[in-house]
């Protein structure tokens, strides 16, 4: 698809400080080696996109770094923070890494709102009134200020979405992680939520973001890892990863997107 | 080639045939000439029931009469309501005193007019006005169901009762005609609007424990008289059983439920030991070993009197049942939620009391009210081991002389008090059922 942002080339803001660093992680589902040796640092205010075929572990990838997913070998540091079976740990890293599903996972029972408020509320221990001026500020962002009192189940695909974007930042994270964030929306919805994540993207936010949409990797990535059967294959600038693909497997995928 | 439709084609009425009665009948009931013949067949054969059940339960039935004998020299054919009607507060209350008969009367209405707030849109807090039945409702009810003497303790959570009962009667009155909690109506009353919060919270805490001491004090004075639990009997016994077995199995439950899906190995154990042991035994066989074995395990000179071995059994039996419903709930609950809930910080007791039970739960309604049905009608069991519950109420007519035989219709009337009951029950579920899932459509 491509998208009229693609002209546009949105100014990196990289810091030398590290946020994330992955070194040699190896993953297993039971006898399957989903990751193998993954060495992966990413600085502050870095965006990356991941991208790779189906099963090529872009996904576990990133529930590894907010600890959904438990690796079995190597480091994963996050915000200074070694990921382990410490529970308080997880929690503390999960509060700071912010994720986006791609079944958008909000809470039917709850309204927009309320969905927002809960992680302020009960893990950041706001006020009430306070958590409210937050939420409204972000769904202002995200531009439905207006659904603030619906439930998830009746809203569209990309405005649920827009939400869980919304709800992930109230928690005013150091890191967003996005995986395939618009996988699940009708063609015409894609563009609203990947407006939100371009704005996002412009205010410093360190990201990664496993999608599909090159256009939207061309416009916002620092750097583009391809992954492939549990390696990351090849990374680079977008504008030589797309153009000028170094590795066979690369070349294969990119001629078959594209 | 394009091919193009130029106007919008406009909606039109359905076929008469789809939405009037006389389609509907014709389709559901008239459709041929052999659905025709079994609906003349069916109409037939209720209008026999109906019209035999009306000519003996009312056409000629009797309601006055001083034994069964004067029934029959009335009618032969009809119900002997005089029976029932002479033993209708012994079907109530049992063999309680009858001179005391209002203490029950008055629990009963002390118990609807707490829960009556849960039933107003207006009214604020209402997970407080739920927590402080379930907390401080047993005590005072079961004072006022056995009397006697009043322990220290006793006293302590007697004077509670009253204190929440109060401001929950209170928090009502503000809510239904301000629209407001009773909590802001006091500080607004106090003028105390500007204060910060810890200090508004101290008010209300002092305001609390002044109310606390007054009621201790006024408690102090009233006693009445002991009667013990071998005279209970009856509907109320039933429905004390059965209420303190509804109110215990579903927290019972669930803590079951989660221990199921425990990662914990020792309390997983447990938990499945203990669910599947008691689902696969009768519940009539865990009632008598709850009376007959249990106090041999007991040590010597320990006695629990037979009410609560029953009670405890009743509590024991349906909350294995209802792990097993809870745990179907939490299985349908898709991983996703969890993962949102993890991704927020949630914690493992935040994510299940906010996100997870409150869903699985809602799924859940008409199962767990349908456990919660099956509790109540089971609870009819006890009188086998001798307590006079309502269906042991209803039995012992026949054996008063006067009434001597008369099986009938006492069971015919304790099956429409089930009814009743279990009907209203059942109604309640599917109007929380609709209401809860207001807004929310997946």
């Amino acid at each position: 698809m491509s998208n009229e942002q693609t002209q546009g080339k949105l100014a990196s803001a990289i810091s030398s400080e590290v946020m994330i660093e992955v070194n040699n992680m190896n993953k297993w589902y039971g006898a399957f080696h989903v990751l193998k040796d993954i060495d992966l640092t990413v600085h502050k205010g870095e965006r990356i996109v991941v991208c790779g075929p189906s099963g090529s572990g872009k996904s576990t990838l990133i529930r590894c770094i907010n600890a959904l997913e438990e690796h079995q070998e190597g480091d994963v540091i996050v915000d200074g923070i070694k990921l382990g079976k410490n529970l308080k740990n997880l929690d503390h890293i999960r509060t700071e890494v912010g994720m986006v599903f791609q079944n958008f996972n909000l809470f039917p029972h709850m309204t927009i709102l309320e969905n927002l408020i809960l992680g302020p509320i009960w893990v950041r221990k706001m006020s009430k009134a306070e958590a409210i001026e937050t939420a409204m500020m972000y769904l202002e962002r995200v531009k439905i200020p207006e659904q603030a009192d619906k439930y998830p189940g009746q809203m569209s695909g990309g405005q649920q979405q827009r939400v869980a974007i919304a709800r992930s930042l109230c928690m005013n994270p150091k890191i967003m992680l996005f995986d395939e964030p618009t996988s699940a929306l009708d063609p015409e919805m894609i563009k609203e939520v990947l407006d939100v994540m371009v704005e996002l993207a412009g205010t410093g936010m360190t990201m990664i973001v496993v999608t599909h949409e090159m256009g939207f990797a061309k416009t916002i990535a620092d750097r583009v890892i391809f992954m492939d059967e549990g390696d990351i294959v090849e990374q680079n600038k977008p504008a030589e990863f797309f153009e000028n693909p170094q590795h066979e497997r690369t070349k294969l995928f990119l001629s078959q997107i594209l | 080639m394009a091919i193009i439709k130029a106007e919008k084609t406009t909606a039109r009425p359905a076929p008469l045939f789809e939405t009037s009665v006389i389609g509907w009948l014709h389709k559901n009931l008239f459709s041929s000439a052999f659905n025709t013949l079994l609906t003349g067949f069916m109409l037939y054969i209720i209008y026999l029931t109906v019209s035999g059940v009306f000519v003996w339960g009312f056409a000629d039935a009797t309601y006055v009469a001083k034994n069964r004998r004067e029934c029959y020299d009335n009618s032969l054919t009809g119900a002997c309501w005089a029976g029932v009607i002479h033993w209708l507060d012994n079907i109530f209350y049992g063999r309680y005193p009858r001179d005391q008969i209002w203490r029950i009367n008055f629990g009963g209405l002390l118990l609807v007019l707490w829960m009556a707030p849960l039933w107003m849109s207006r009214v604020k807090g209402k997970v407080l006005v739920g927590a402080t039945v379930v907390v401080f409702y047993p005590f005072i009810a079961g004072y006022l169901f056995s009397g006697g003497d009043k322990g220290l303790f006793m006293q302590f959570t007697i004077a509670g009762a009253i204190v929440a009962f109060a401001i929950n009667m209170a928090n009502m009155i503000t809510g239904q005609t301000k629209n407001l909690g009773l909590n802001v109506f006091l500080i607004q009353m106090l003028g105390q609007t500007k204060a910060t919060d810890n200090a508004q919270r101290n008010i209300l805490l002092l305001l609390t424990a002044l109310a606390f001491g007054a009621a201790f004090v006024w408690q102090m004075g009233w006693t009445v008289e002991g009667i013990t639990w071998t005279k209970w009997g009856g509907l109320f016994l039933t429905l004390v059983i059965s209420g303190i077995g509804i109110a215990s199995s579903l927290p019972g439950g669930i803590i079951l439920a989660l221990g199921r899906r425990s990662k914990l190995t020792v309390i997983r154990v447990l938990c499945v030991g203990f669910i599947e042991v008691f689902r696969s035994v009768p519940l009539i066989t865990v009632l008598f070993m709850a009376t007959t074995m249990f106090p041999l395990f007991m040590p010597e000179g320990f006695v629990l009197n037979k009410l609560a071995q029953v009670i405890i059994a009743v509590i024991l039996f349906n909350a294995c049942y209802m792990a097993e419903t809870v745990r179907a709930g939490l299985q349908a609950i898709p991983k996703g939620q969890y993962e949102g809930a993890h991704t927020i910080g949630l914690g493992y007791w935040k994510m299940m009391g906010l996100i997870i039970m409150p869903q699985a739960l809602k799924h859940m309604i008409p199962n767990i009210v349908g456990s919660f049905i099956g509790l109540l009608k089971d609870t009819t069991l006890v009188s086998i081991i001798g307590l006079f519950d309502i269906l042991g109420m209803l039995r012992s007519i026949s054996k008063d002389m006067p009434w001597i035989g008369l099986h009938k219709e006492p069971l015919v009337f304790g099956a429409i008090l089930f009814f009743i009951l279990c009907f209203s029950m059942s109604k309640y579920s599917r109007h929380l059922e609709v209401k809860l899932s207001a807004g929310e459509r997946h």
